[in-house]
């Protein structure tokens, strides 16, 4: 059953007077704990489908359900609460806040939940343990590696145990290794943890370890493969 | 893990940034509630005035002296309870730079028309028994460590000694003021020892009173009795000028001109120079935090997260700068006192003054916050995150 389903999604971004059609038209569906791969050339979409789906961005045209809401017709104020509560983001730039330690990282969305203290922190622990980096908690974001830091950002995606993760180049600023454990990661908590994940990637290497790989170019899916 | 930690590490993060804007406001507040309270001590003086004295001068200037003779003719004017000779001495004591109030006066006379002035009574006996005596208010006696049983000397400059040599004032007591109307930084001597010296030819100097104390009877107005002393010196041979206390404070605090005004002026624009300091220092930090809103915003945090988080910030600058700011205005006024001397005698920080101050450091607070808050309210979490990058 889709849990995601883009119907006739069009995005236009205007610059310098010039128009530039960044999704044209898109239909596209994504199965409850799938883990999917965006990969195409620079500007083809593939990030805009993600900030469209997690409701950072909005759609010019079409419609986007996921799972009973439909995302397109909410308000800002619900779609920032909806974000909160269904969608856990992991960024390329790893995006931690650099004053506060890893567990203060992956417990700040832990504060849009009625959670009290020390189940936070708990909650928080669970998570670091998770990806492996329990006892990294005390550690500011500079006094981690690469992998590290992006290990820290996906726990922090998951703190609040959201139905879909929405990655967005996760290894794009990461060394093979480094890459390879994060990508691991990602498929445990789809296949363990039954997180739906989209992932945006130029990495071969990642898009082999994703069940499905939608290939873009200009707006429109050209083609996919299937693992 | 809170909203508030988060804020206090962002404080943290640029201790010499927070270190510079928290100085900054806490000298913007200490200078406020110093030049107001200027403005307040001398306002207080006049405002704590008694209705029940009123002051008799020449009509000509208060620079010229009345008459000893008038003396009597006061007393005897309906509506007089008592009166009291009292003239400015104008006494160096060692430097010149060591000025202050010295005042030749009646002694027990005028501890009847000031209630307020308070010494024990032991003192005040000795005072009134030794015609070389005097009293210091407490500020001075602290100022220049004078206590009963010393020996102050002053080189007369209104009333020098014939022969070059110094007054010699025995000091018997130290006073308290209860209302700003009366300063501590004065010394009262008996005025018949003044008066003796310039009548035995030891001293040099005009003759007469520069005002009379006038303490009024049960149920007569000033303007009365003030309109009768006048009306009765009105041919000579001195004319009078007989008004209230409170006028008469006023009269030495116009003398300053328009000094509350100018310390008002310099207030206003230190507070807006540091008003416009604190938004300069939140709109750095807004810029450098552009990618940590955008993040707090990508995370599910209201649109209005990060803008309390800036008014947060803020007002937390304001705040303890202005702590420490009143802080030191309050700790320092006694020095304050003692430096300001004659011209602020009183000096004191009103409770006002720290309301006002407060008020002035949550109008800091928000407004030093509101532009980065209200930019902040309108960022695009993907386009905070691209600019923040």
């Amino acid at each position: 059953m889709a849990v995601i389903e883009l119907q006739g999604v069009s995005k236009v971004y205007t610059k310098g007077g010039e128009s530039l059609v960044v999704l044209d038209n898109l239909d596209m569906k994504v199965e409850a704990g799938e883990y999917l791969a965006l990969m195409g050339p620079s500007g083809s979409g593939k990030s805009t489908i993600l900030n469209l789906i997690g409701g950072l961005d909005e759609a010019d045209s079409g419609t986007i359900r996921v799972g009973d809401v439909e995302v397109t017709r909410l308000d800002d104020a619900d779609l920032t609460s909806w974000r909160a509560r269904h969608i856990g983001y992991v960024f390329q730039a790893f995006n931690l806040i650099p004053v506060l330690t890893a567990l203060e990282n992956v417990e700040l969305p832990l504060l849009l939940t009625p959670l009290g203290k020390a189940e936070r922190r708990k909650q928080a622990e669970y998570a670091l343990e998770i990806v492996g980096l329990a006892d990294r908690m005390d550690h500011r974001p500079k006094q981690l590696s690469g992998g590290q830091e992006q290990r820290v950002a996906i726990a922090r995606a998951i703190a609040s145990d959201p139905t879909i993760l929405l990655c967005d180049e996760p290894t794009g600023d990461l060394d093979r290794e480094s890459a390879d454990q994060v990508l691991e990661l990602l498929k445990r908590l789809s296949t363990e943890f039954g997180k739906t994940v989209i992932m945006v990637t130029h990495d071969l290497k990642a898009g082999e370890e994703a069940g499905r790989v939608l290939h873009l170019d200009k707006g429109v899916v050209e083609h996919a493969t299937t693992a | 893990m809170s909203l508030g930690r988060l804020v206090r590490r962002h404080v943290g993060s640029h201790p010499v940034r927070a270190i510079l804007t928290i100085g900054a406001v806490a000298v913007a507040l200490f200078l406020f509630c110093f030049l107001r309270s200027i403005v307040t001590s001398l306002d207080a003086a006049v405002q704590e005035s008694s209705s029940r004295r009123i002051i008799t001068a020449s009509a000509v200037s208060l620079f010229q002296s009345l008459p000893t003779t008038y003396l009597e003719a006061i007393e005897a004017i309906d509506g007089v309870e008592s009166a009291s000779r009292f003239t400015w001495f104008g006494g160096v004591y060692k430097e010149p730079s060591n000025f202050f109030a010295q005042f030749g006066t009646d002694p027990q006379t005028l501890m009847k028309q000031y209630p307020e002035i308070v010494i024990p009574e032991e003192q005040k006996q000795a005072w009134f028994n030794d015609r070389r005596g005097a009293i210091v208010g407490i500020g001075l006696a602290e100022k220049y460590g004078f206590k009963a049983g010393d020996t102050v000397p002053l080189l007369g400059t209104i009333y020098p000694r014939t022969d070059g040599s110094e007054w010699e004032f025995n000091i018997h007591g130290v006073y308290r003021s209860l209302r700003a109307n009366v300063d501590e930084m004065t010394m009262y001597f008996h005025w018949p020892y003044l008066d003796e010296s310039l009548e035995n030819g030891t001293a040099l100097g005009p003759r007469g009173t520069s005002v009379f104390l006038i303490r009024l009877a049960d149920d007569y107005r000033g303007e009365d009795v003030s309109d009768a002393i006048d009306a009765y010196y009105a041919g000579g041979p001195q004319r009078t000028r007989t008004q209230p206390e409170a006028a008469f404070q006023a009269d030495f605090v116009n003398m300053l001109g328009n000094l509350p005004t100018f310390l008002g002026m310099i207030g206003a624009a230190v507070l807006v120079a540091i008003l416009f300091g604190v938004v300069n220092t939140m709109t750095i930090a807004a810029r450098e935090r552009m990618r940590t809103m955008g993040i707090l915003k990508a995370l599910g945090f209201p649109r209005q997260v990060p803008s309390r988080l800036y008014l947060m910030e803020a007002i937390s600058f304001a705040a303890l700068g202005g702590a420490i700011g009143m802080g030191v205005a309050w700790s320092t006024q006694g020095v304050f006192r003692s430096i300001l001397g004659t011209q602020v005698p009183m000096y004191r920080v009103a409770p006002e003054t720290f309301v006002w101050g407060c008020v002035i450091c949550i109008v800091i607070g928000i407004v030093g916050g509101a532009v980065p808050a209200w930019n902040a309210s309108r960022l695009h979490a993907v386009e905070a995150l691209r600019r923040g990058a």
